[in-house]
């Protein structure tokens, strides 16, 4: 680990000597304020099995988030914080606090060594995943199994080198998922391939491995998304993880779908359709969950109305009924307010 | 007090002359914002020679030259268009052009057209990046409830191009090489 460190640093070093000086920024303030209703078909609030729009028949808060960002020469900082259930009880580094506190999206410092190469220090969203914390960041507003089951941010040292604008690639030595700091020590390595094959493609391959949900383990995870034509975008989420002990419950495999058509200038409709299964572990048997959802996003300037309906389905029946009793399929409709500035 | 009341008055001045500021359109219908600068001092050569090396030295994070002949420079480039609210703000997008360039003795023209908007979107970092590749031409009407936030993106984009304008005519003005000459010299405090 220290060799590791070691030729990390002596290569930033080595860099820095051949960087440009580039101009400074303002001070860049953006944000957002997101809230919800949601109504689920049965009455029944448990029945949603993924992140975030968790109250029922509610008109409910997500959260309102503050970014900051500079950037003087070659270095920079980020830091965002966010307030209120979606960003402070919902987000899991906040469990600590009783869930009264707020939650760090994003603390880290930059420096751009040359033009190709940079190093990040501090606390990420995670570069695991196609969907984020922030609603801004995505299409449909609740979450996927994906989302929910990786993780969410990684607090760690990164280095990225820009081989061109289609090809870029990341090192980096992270804590354990969703920790302010490590509990484990730094415990995980990971890593990003990204390509762009054609113009309005993007893929990222990520893996990491070490300290993580229910101990340690490896994700591999492919995130991708591609602007076919003006009005029609495809992504793709694929991912498998497997913990170390394979008696300990959360191993996962899945993939995710989204496919997103703009019917008008401010109008795109959009389908997420989800496989996600939880692998076995000793006593506790597979079982899988099939989900889709179909979510429009509505514009006028920074807000974004988004009606949602969502249907899930497992056979081992994890979701209620009116009545109470378990039952094989859930659903849900929600209509939430995104404003971003 | 009063320092509020200019602050407000200014922000708002600010926004009227900004809101005034409109694009002309070419023979196709596009915007193009065109300039005819003369130079009597300069010779056709020296001006290619600056507006290559504005395109090619000052500029060249964000335009890249297309071709050239020994009157004419074609190039393409891409400028960040800012949400500013009094001293702060983030990046909106970003708007990319065709830059042509004509020099004559003792004058010149240049223009920018083909306007095409990105817009930004905070990505999971914090930072702004393009939610797309593929751009929407600027003189696009918008329906109405995206018809503020454009007027918005054009104002903005005015405002960029006339501070580039300002810019390209500034450096063709000016010799770089004596310049850079007259700022090697060093003073010796030895001998006064």
């Amino acid at each position: 680990m220290k060799k590791l460190l070691t030729a990390i640093f002596a290569m930033a070093s080595t860099t820095c000597v051949l960087a440009q000086e580039t101009t400074t920024s303002p001070l860049e303030i953006s944000g957002s304020v997101d809230t919800y209703f949601k109504y689920d078909f049965a009455k029944n609030p448990l029945n949603g099995k993924t992140s975030f729009v968790t109250d029922h028949n509610s008109v409910s808060l997500g959260m309102i988030d503050i970014a900051l960002k500079k950037k003087t020469g070659k270095a920079s900082f980020v830091g965002e914080l966010s307030f209120g259930p979606r960003g402070q009880s919902q987000s899991i580094p906040d469990a600590a606090a009783g869930g009264s506190s707020f939650n760090i999206q994003n603390l880290y410092v930059n420096y751009d060594f040359t033009d190709q190469f940079s190093m990040t220090a501090g606390y990420m969203g995670t570069f695991i995943g196609y969907e984020v914390i922030s609603p801004v960041g995505n299409f449909n507003y609740s979450t996927s199994y994906l989302f929910t089951n990786g993780p969410f941010q990684n607090a760690g040292i990164k280095a990225t080198y820009k081989f061109s604008d289609k090809v870029s690639l990341m090192a980096g030595l992270f804590n354990d998922w969703n920790v302010y700091s490590a509990t484990r020590g730094v415990s995980a390595v990971g890593g990003q391939l990204m390509v762009a094959p054609v113009e309005g493609w993007t893929a990222y391959i990520n893996a990491l491995s070490g300290a993580g949900f229910g101990g340690y383990g490896t994700i591999i995870d492919l995130t991708t998304a591609y602007q076919i034509t003006e009005k029609f975008k495809l992504g793709l989420n694929a991912a498998n993880y497997d913990i170390k002990d394979s008696s300990v419950p959360g191993s996962y495999v899945g993939g995710a779908i989204y496919p997103q058509y703009a019917v008008l200038d401010a109008v795109t409709i959009g389908l997420r359709g989800e496989y996600f299964k939880y692998k076995e572990a000793g006593a506790v048997p597979a079982t899988s969950f099939t989900a889709v959802t179909l979510t429009a996003n509505i514009k006028s300037g920074g807000l974004t109305f988004i009606p949602e309906v969502r249907l899930d389905h497992n056979s081992d029946k994890p979701f209620f009924n009116k009545s109470g009793a378990a039952a094989p399929n859930g659903g849900q409709f929600s209509l939430a307010a995104v404003y971003a500035f | 007090m009063k320092q509020l009341l200019f602050i407000i008055l200014a922000f708002f001045s600010i926004q009227v002359s900004a809101q005034q500021k409109q694009f002309s359109k070419d023979d196709h219908g596009k915007f193009i914002y065109y300039k005819v600068v003369d130079s009597q001092m300069l010779s056709k050569d020296t001006l290619l020679q600056r507006a290559k090396a504005f395109v090619n030295l000052a500029y060249k994070k964000s335009m890249l030259q297309e071709s050239i002949t020994d009157s004419s420079i074609l190039a393409k480039g891409t400028m960040v268009i800012d949400k500013t609210i009094l001293v702060a703000g983030h990046p909106s997008g970003e708007v990319s052009y065709h830059f042509v360039f004509e020099a004559r003795n003792g004058k010149y023209r240049f223009w920018l057209t083909d306007l095409l908007f990105i817009p930004y979107q905070r990505d999971r970092y914090g930072n702004f990046v393009a939610t797309t590749k593929i751009g929407v031409p600027l003189e696009r009407t918008p329906g109405k409830l995206n018809a503020g936030a454009w007027k918005d993106i054009l104002n903005s984009t005015y405002s960029k191009i006339e501070k580039f304008g300002d810019d390209f005519k500034k450096y063709l003005a000016n010799n770089r090489v004596e310049k850079a000459k007259k700022k090697a010299e060093s003073i010796s405090t030895k001998t006064w």
